[in-house]
């Protein structure tokens, strides 16, 4: 069964997971999202947290409610989280891969920008 | 019936059943409200079985005990229109088909539906013309949890439901339980000793050791009130000198230890420590062992 990381509260940790997946496509722009009982059963949640976190992500702007329909994809919202991902990116994470590289006296001109087929 | 009973499903004051001499539940008070999910924990023998049966109207009990506005021990059956309950030791007969048994429900239960039924098996693997003899441990359950919830119920009691059940299977019977019957309205009490599995399920948790209630809380509240601090092998001296409820080693690899505290640790404290959430776990460890089991952690 899923385990959470005792440092965060339960609901960021569904909400990052939840966002994760829209930037997968999952569930596609536009469409519902899973009703709070399906996300609950499925990750075996209390609904009152599973609340919590899509209330996070409509905070966020990514979801959006629909009177009476519940609660949808908001359209744009990949390319936001995108955009925030990227931001995150080059904030968090690439001074620490630079500084590595640098280290080991990588330059660009070593790295492999094509996979390989 | 006034509102603040319609919203709270079960009312216990200093609530005890006695066996003999012996007090199975001691003098305990809680309410639960509607739309919860409560987790009842205890050792083998703390009282949980007794319980619910005492609000199920099956064992006696002194006290107060409201449930679902009714006396459990004199209105039981007016009370199993709107409860429901599976016992640690339910069985279902071994030579009955699954149909045979929702027809069964039908004519026993005023608020059972065999249509409700037939669709909660339809998610099992169990099937209508099967004998409860070809079934599996965890298809019997199913089958079991099925026919309970097609019932319409404001309260369920589940005694250690899973009981013997492969991982597989309790998450099938808990995503069952969670997606068809609770409904924000709708209260579930349920016991267990696979208290880390279903931790995250719960709103609400009632404690008891040796009869006695040692924690009646939200999960929610839990957060606010227990704080963990994870630190360094170091400072553990420290941390041991500001007495907290437990200390225990976390995560894999070594130095990792931590200490949990009733409360706001001392200032220093914090500043030698990351803050994490209190487990279950660890809160039922420091709340329900035994005095003279008591032992050093490390």
């Amino acid at each position: 069964m899923q385990t959470w990381d005792p440092r965060q509260p339960i609901y960021q940790q569904l909400a990052d997971l939840l966002a994760a997946q829209l930037l997968d496509g999952d569930p596609p722009e536009g469409q519902a999202m899973p009703s709070v009982r399906a996300l609950a059963g499925q990750h075996l949640l209390n609904p009152l947290t599973v609340h919590r976190a899509l209330q996070a992500l409509g905070d966020e702007g990514l979801l959006e409610n629909r009177r009476g329909l519940g609660l949808y994809v908001t359209p744009g919202a990949r390319e936001r989280l995108k955009a925030a991902e990227r931001q995150r990116f080059l904030v968090a994470e690439w001074p620490r891969m630079r500084d590595r590289l640098r280290r080991l006296g990588i330059g660009p001109e070593q790295l492999e920008w094509e996979p390989r087929a | 019936m006034t509102v603040a009973s319609q919203d709270t499903l079960v009312e216990a004051r200093n609530l005890s059943v006695l066996y003999g001499a012996r007090r199975a539940v001691d003098d305990v008070s809680f309410d639960i409200p509607k739309g919860r999910i409560v987790g009842l924990l205890g050792h083998n023998g703390a009282g949980k079985s007794t319980l619910m049966k005492a609000m199920v109207g099956l064992a006696r009990p002194q006290g107060e005990l409201k449930v679902l506005g009714l006396d459990p021990w004199r209105d039981r059956v007016a009370l199993l229109q709107s409860a429901c309950y599976i016992p640690d030791v339910a069985i279902l007969p071994r030579w009955v088909r699954v149909d045979d048994l929702v027809t069964l429900m039908s004519g026993l239960h005023p608020r059972f539906s065999a249509d409700r039924a037939r669709q909660l098996l339809r998610r099992t693997s169990v099937g209508l013309a099967d004998k409860v003899k070809t079934l599996s441990k965890g298809m019997v359950v199913q089958a079991h949890l099925a026919l309970v919830a097609a019932i319409d119920a404001r309260l369920m009691i589940l005694d250690e439901p899973t009981l013997g059940l492969d991982v597989l299977s309790r998450k099938a019977f808990y995503e069952m339980l969670i997606e068809e019957w609770c409904d924000g309205e709708r209260s579930v009490v349920i016991s267990t000793h696979q208290v880390e599995e279903i931790e995250s399920l719960l709103s609400d948790v009632l404690m008891l050791n040796e009869g006695k209630l040692v924690l009646a809380i939200s999960l929610e509240e839990i957060d606010r009130r227990f704080v963990a601090l994870s630190h360094d092998a170091a400072v553990a001296d420290e941390m041991a000198a500001a007495h907290p409820l437990l200390r225990y080693r976390v995560g894999p690899g070594p130095g990792g230890s931590a200490a949990l505290f009733d409360g706001e640790p001392p200032a220093h404290l914090q500043a030698l420590g990351r803050r994490m959430r209190p487990s279950l776990v660890d809160l039922f460890v420091a709340l329900t062992r035994k005095p003279e089991l008591d032992r050093t952690q490390f």
